[in-house]
């Protein structure tokens, strides 16, 4: 290179570092905008909007399959529910339904509703309407191609006993079933949107509920904008905030980069973000801003191992996987204190959870001769092998799971020093759509469900619901019947604890934390609320500045 | 009147085969894209209806798959040409929303993104040249004329990222969430405007040399004509071939350069379309952008083409 | 990803990127992609730490005597990853460079020597190719071939097929027309014969500065497409994967995707310099 291009190149290479400088220098932001404790005392104020920054673009949203955590920052605030569960007491209190009953062995609910209360479309939320809801949610469509909702089990029919009364059978004991009429899929919807087909009601302009707030404006996949509605007057008895939203406006904007959801919030071009990851906690609270880290109190993160997999249908390298894995390595070097190391497959805030940290305890030495009990020896590269083959085994990065590659990588090394390998394969859709059903190609997935009920284990290993190690163990799937039809609370908490041990006994989970969700907020953004598994709940949201 | 009549018929038949060429290559882009999009591994059907929340038996995926793509494949080619000839070009199977009003979504925004750029790296373009080829002190020269070369080295995405760390974040001087339309087009437009100005600045000062040294140069300067009047007036005209030939070809970089720039800046464009195709494996949605992106190109370089007789006159003398 | 002029449109024959003024070799240029060369045949001499298996209690230092680079978020040493990074991003490049060379080349050969419709069919191929944007094309040959190093590879060389194709034929077309190789065909040389013992040799210059303007470009493309999720295969240090994971953490940890980014821009700069000074020198010679 000549002596000018020489000069040149170095010119342009100090301008370049002196821009590295800068990002460095400024490290930490500025807290002194920040107006450090917020005034939670102040009146409410009425007005404003709230910008509020989304990690993916929803999904579909026919109610049932809604789940997601992307789609629960809108359907919370455009449906309500029949009754709402107490997120602090996890009791189940009245909503649109003003009181209960429940038969001895739970086959029958009556259901008393409020009056008033009108879907956003001018129709009234009623029994007739109400009854709709539950036929589908509980026993799907197959013309309309609308599945059966994970979270009703055994449900019969519905009854309209009155203008306001409903009622619901079941042919066995559903004693989950209260606690599922709390859930964001059971969100009341008009019977407008009810009768559309599945690839419709995915769809949000279709979704018509009675929520405080209505759809105003939607952008796909970019951006959607939600209006307060003025005649909403029929939130939860037990909120202090009654009457219509304080806010005016929604907007959530889908921002998939960490790092633009963070740096905006923190630059005051938000009010608040979803996922912030747990190295940037650190970022938000320094500058002056609040992490809310809510529990999600169902099925731990973990890696869920397929028995039928040629591999891990030995019981011995699953177990010798379970004790190889280092949980709490992988929480301290990735996550935070909001994020606890698992001592279960279910979060110790779950009903029926039992502590098995001993059975889970990290055991190199343990996990080294179990793999050799196998038969599977240490071949020239270090990676163990049985007859001509590699313990090779492999995984997609799950997406909607924090930092899940680099969660998975580190998991990789601590398996490298037992000797086996993991293969880690990027989250792209449409390979994964295809070989995550199949055993042999992924043996393993990385995955919680969140859900304050004793049925969310159900949800995460019943062959029929998730699925998520492809059961064929009909033992397993028997337990998880005995559990979701047990009408008696005590003895319902046992069965969850019998399950608990039993797929922990056979390996089929290595639970590595209880996963929070985190959300970063402004000073300014006052009454943040969630509900039970951590969807925020933006009814009683209100801005002091401005 | 004979030589014009000659002339006139030359001219047309130019122009005719150069758009028969045109459309030619449009089918076999559209045609090509069919048959790789068909061959796709997993579906968009199986990515969106497979997922376990939703509990659908095989048979209810095989009915909607049925739904979106009825008849034997040949059947359905033709009924998708067809469609396209008639600007439809079906429905995204992703969002189930045709695939023209996605398109019609996304492409406002990118033309206003690209245009922006486009004419962003222009100017770039023009100051880095003359700036460059006529600084009388070596080294400024030197440095200004590999600045090209460095604008091309530099991934988009990373770009991207450190100009909205540093002017959205560190600085705050444009939001890229909130603010007005303008605000937020400024870093975006940024990005995608320094790789294309790159070649447009390299064929700007090579122009530039060619004709500071045509011995009419010292002539004309010798007549007391101003170096910058003489670079302006013979280098513009000069340049303006070479440099619309290299901006028709930077069409492509400005369609790539929007997949990155849409996804990490969060617009809704075609590029960020595309890459949400991709991803959902929405073939409907894919063939539309490539067969729309090929559409553009062969446009743009259509009317290059057909301008050439027109500003070059030793051409317009050989036809 | 950009495409060179390839476009013969008759006023930009003989118009190349030319310098005002000859200069010396691009010394420092060589010199860079020399390096890069070392680290991916013997990584070891260039760093002690294991790229893969990081030190968890060292996670997130930034750069400093011991770790130059910093680590990363599972405590593995930057440098070691971007040393150890080098074989797969300059493999990478490589396939991607050699597809296009090897496709494009027959292609442009094919076209420039048999002439009449199997040119103009050739031609209308590679216009087609050259229709669609190449990272267009890139995406929707990886989405046929699935993720990964290689099938990213090849993806991005399948967009510089229709360049190289291009630029063959127009040399074919030239050199076909010199004196001597009509001379060669005068003295009754073969097709094939003359094709391999003048043509080849002749228009090879301006296919390897292609080439070598090929790598860089190709660099940048698999990087920007590990960034879109398509690249590399985690834990592989692959360049472009390395800038792409590191770019969340810039508010907190610049180094993470600031020097392996910059490693780039200067590998890809070493390889315009290189392609520039092969194209000259070849002017020079043709001239």
């Amino acid at each position: 290179m000549s002596p000018s291009r020489l000069r040149s190149t170095a010119v342009v290479s100090t301008a370049m570092l002196a821009v590295v400088g800068l990002l460095g220098a400024c490290g930490g932001g500025d807290a002194a905008g920040a107006a450090g404790v917020a005034r939670s005392d102040g009146r409410p104020v009425y007005g404003g909007t709230l910008t509020y920054l989304e990690h993916q673009p929803p999904t579909c949203l026919y109610l049932p399959a809604a789940g997601f955590y992307p789609n629960g920052g809108i359907l919370n605030q455009i449906t309500d529910k029949l009754t709402w569960q107490n997120p602090e007491t996890l009791e189940i209190e009245p909503w649109i339904a003003t009181k209960w009953e429940i038969n001895k062995d739970a086959t029958a609910y009556t259901f008393h509703l409020r009056d008033g209360v009108t879907f956003s479309d001018g129709t009234p939320v009623d029994a007739d309407a109400v009854a709709a809801n539950f036929d589908v949610y509980g026993l799907g469509d197959d013309k309309l191609k609308l599945p059966v909702a994970e979270f009703v089990n055994n449900y019969e029919r519905s009854e309209v006993v009155d203008r306001l009364t409903v009622r619901f059978h079941f042919s066995k004991p559903s004693p989950g079933f209260l606690q599922g009429t709390s859930v964001i899929g059971a969100g009341l919807v008009s019977k407008k949107t009810l009768s559309l087909p599945y690839e419709q009601q995915c769809q949000l302009k279709n979704v018509i509920g009675s929520g405080p707030f209505t759809l105003k404006n939607q952008v796909v996949d970019k951006e959607v904008d939600l209006v307060a509605r003025k005649d909403y007057d029929w939130a939860p008895p037990s909120s202090k905030h009654q009457g219509r939203a304080y806010l005016d406006e929604i907007k959530i904007i889908v921002t998939p980069e960490d790092n633009v959801r963070v740096g905006a919030l923190t630059s005051g071009q938000a009010d608040m973000v979803r996922y912030v990851q747990a190295y940037d906690e650190k970022t938000v609270r320094d500058a002056g801003f609040r992490v809310y880290a809510e529990p999600t109190r169902g099925v731990n993160n973990g890696l869920y191992l397929r028995p039928g997999n040629s591999i891990l249908k030995d019981l011995d390298v699953r177990k010798a996987l379970q004790a190889g894995t280092n949980a709490k390595e992988v929480v301290d070097t990735l996550f935070t204190p909001n994020y606890p190391v698992a001592t279960s497959v279910l979060s110790h805030l779950a009903k029926g959870y039992v502590d098995l940290s001993k059975e889970l305890a990290y055991d190199p030495a343990e996990a080294g001769s179990l793999l050799d009990r196998a038969g599977w020896v240490r071949g020239a590269d270090g990676v163990r092998e049985k007859d001509g083959r590699k313990l090779r085994l492999g995984v997609f990065v799950a997406g909607p799971q924090p930092l899940s590659k680099q969660t998975l990588e580190l998991v990789g090394q601590q398996w490298a020093k037992l000797g086996v390998q993991l293969e880690i394969r990027p989250a792209d859709s449409g390979t994964q759509a295809v070989d995550i059903k199949d055993a042999e190609k992924t043996p393993l997935q990385h995955s919680m469900v969140g859900r304050a009920d004793q049925d969310v284990i159900k949800s995460q290993f019943h062959s029929e619901n998730r699925d998520a190690i492809l059961s064929h163990d009909e033992k397993l799937d028997r337990l998880l019947e005995e559990e979701s039809a047990q009408p008696d609370e005590a003895k319902r908490n046992a069965k969850v604890g019998e399950i608990q041990r039993y797929v922990v006994d056979q390996g089929y989970v290595i639970p590595l934390f209880e996963e929070p969700q985190v959300y970063g907020a402004a000073p300014y953004v006052q009454g943040i609320a969630f509900e039970a598994v951590a969807r925020p709940w933006f009814y009683s949201v209100w801005k002091s500045r401005r | 009147m004979v030589l014009l009549r000659v002339e006139v018929a030359a001219v047309t038949r130019y122009l005719l085969s150069r758009v028969g060429q045109a459309a030619l290559v449009l089918w076999a882009a559209f045609t090509a894209g069919y048959l790789l999009l068909q061959l796709l591994p997993g579906d968009a059907i199986l990515i969106k209806f497979q997922n376990p929340e939703l509990g659908l038996s095989p048979g209810q995926i095989a009915e909607i798959r049925s739904y979106y793509a009825p008849g034997s494949p040949f059947l359905d080619y033709l009924r998708t040409l067809t469609g396209f000839l008639h600007g439809s070009f079906g429905y995204s199977i992703d969002t189930g929303t045709p695939v023209v009003e996605r398109l019609g979504e996304a492409l406002p925004e990118t033309a206003r993104l690209a245009s922006a750029a486009f004419l962003l790296a222009l100017v770039i373009a023009v100051v880095i040249a003359f700036a460059g080829s006529h600084s009388r002190t070596s080294w400024i020269r030197g440095a200004l004329l590999s600045v090209p070369s460095l604008l091309v080295a530099v991934p988009a995405f990373w770009l991207g990222i450190l100009l909205i760390q540093v002017f959205s974040f560190r600085l705050r001087l444009m939001p890229v969430i909130g603010g007005s339309e303008l605000q937020q087009l400024v870093l975006p437009v940024l990005t995608l405007a320094v790789p294309v100005s790159a070649p447009i600045a390299q064929v700007l000062a090579s122009s530039i040399d060619e004709v500071s040294t045509q011995p009419f140069v010292p002539v004309v300067a010798a007549k007391g004509a101003s170096r910058w009047w003489i670079l302006w007036r013979h280098v513009a005209r000069n340049a303006v071939l070479p440099t619309m030939t290299v901006a028709g070809l930077t069409f492509g970089e400005l369609v790539a350069g929007s997949v990155v720039t849409e996804t990490v800046f969060g617009r809704n464009g075609i590029g960020r379309l595309t890459e949400q195709a991709v991803n959902a494996q929405d073939t409907p949605v894919l063939l539309a952008v490539v067969v729309l992106a090929a559409g553009a190109f062969v446009l743009v370089n259509l009317v290059v083409d057909l301008l050439f007789p027109v500003l070059d006159p030793r051409l317009r003398a050989a036809s | 990803m950009r495409r060179p002029k390839a476009r013969g449109g008759p006023a930009s024959r003989g118009r190349g990127v030319r310098r005002p003024k000859a200069r010396g070799g691009p010394v420092l240029a060589w010199a860079v992609i020399a390096v890069t060369l070392l680290w991916a045949l013997v990584p070891g001499l260039f760093t002690g730490h294991d790229p893969l298996a990081g030190v968890p209690a060292e996670k997130l230092q930034p750069p400093d005597w011991h770790h130059p680079f910093g680590t990363d978020a599972v405590g593995r040493d930057l440098f070691a990853r971007v040393v150890h990074g080098s074989v797969h991003s300059l493999s990478g490049a490589l396939v991607a460079v050699a597809v296009g060379l090897l496709a494009g080349t027959l292609l442009g050969l094919l076209a420039g020597s048999a002439g009449g419709v199997l040119d103009e069919a050739v031609m209308r191929v590679v216009d087609v190719l050259l229709s669609v944007p190449g990272l267009l094309l890139a995406l929707t040959v990886i989405v046929l071939l699935g993720p990964g190093t290689v099938n990213a590879a090849v993806a991005v060389g399948v967009g510089s097929v229709a360049a190289f194709a291009r630029l063959s034929r127009a040399e074919v077309v030239r050199v076909r027309r010199t004196e001597y190789v009509e001379a060669a065909f005068g003295s009754g040389g073969g097709f094939a014969a003359v094709l391999w013992r003048h043509v080849l040799p002749n228009s090879l210059g301006p296919v390897i500065a292609l080439a070598a303007l090929q790598f860089g470009v190709a660099i940048l493309a698999l990087s920007t497409l590990s960034f879109l999720g398509y690249g590399a295969e985690p834990p592989t240090p692959e360049w472009g994967l390395l800038i792409s994971e590191g770019r969340n953490y810039l508010a907190t940890s610049w180094w993470l995707t600031t020097l392996p980014g910059a490693v780039v821009v200067a590998v890809v700069l070493a390889a315009g310099r290189i392609s520039r000074s092969v194209g000259r020198e070849n002017g020079r010679e043709g001239a």
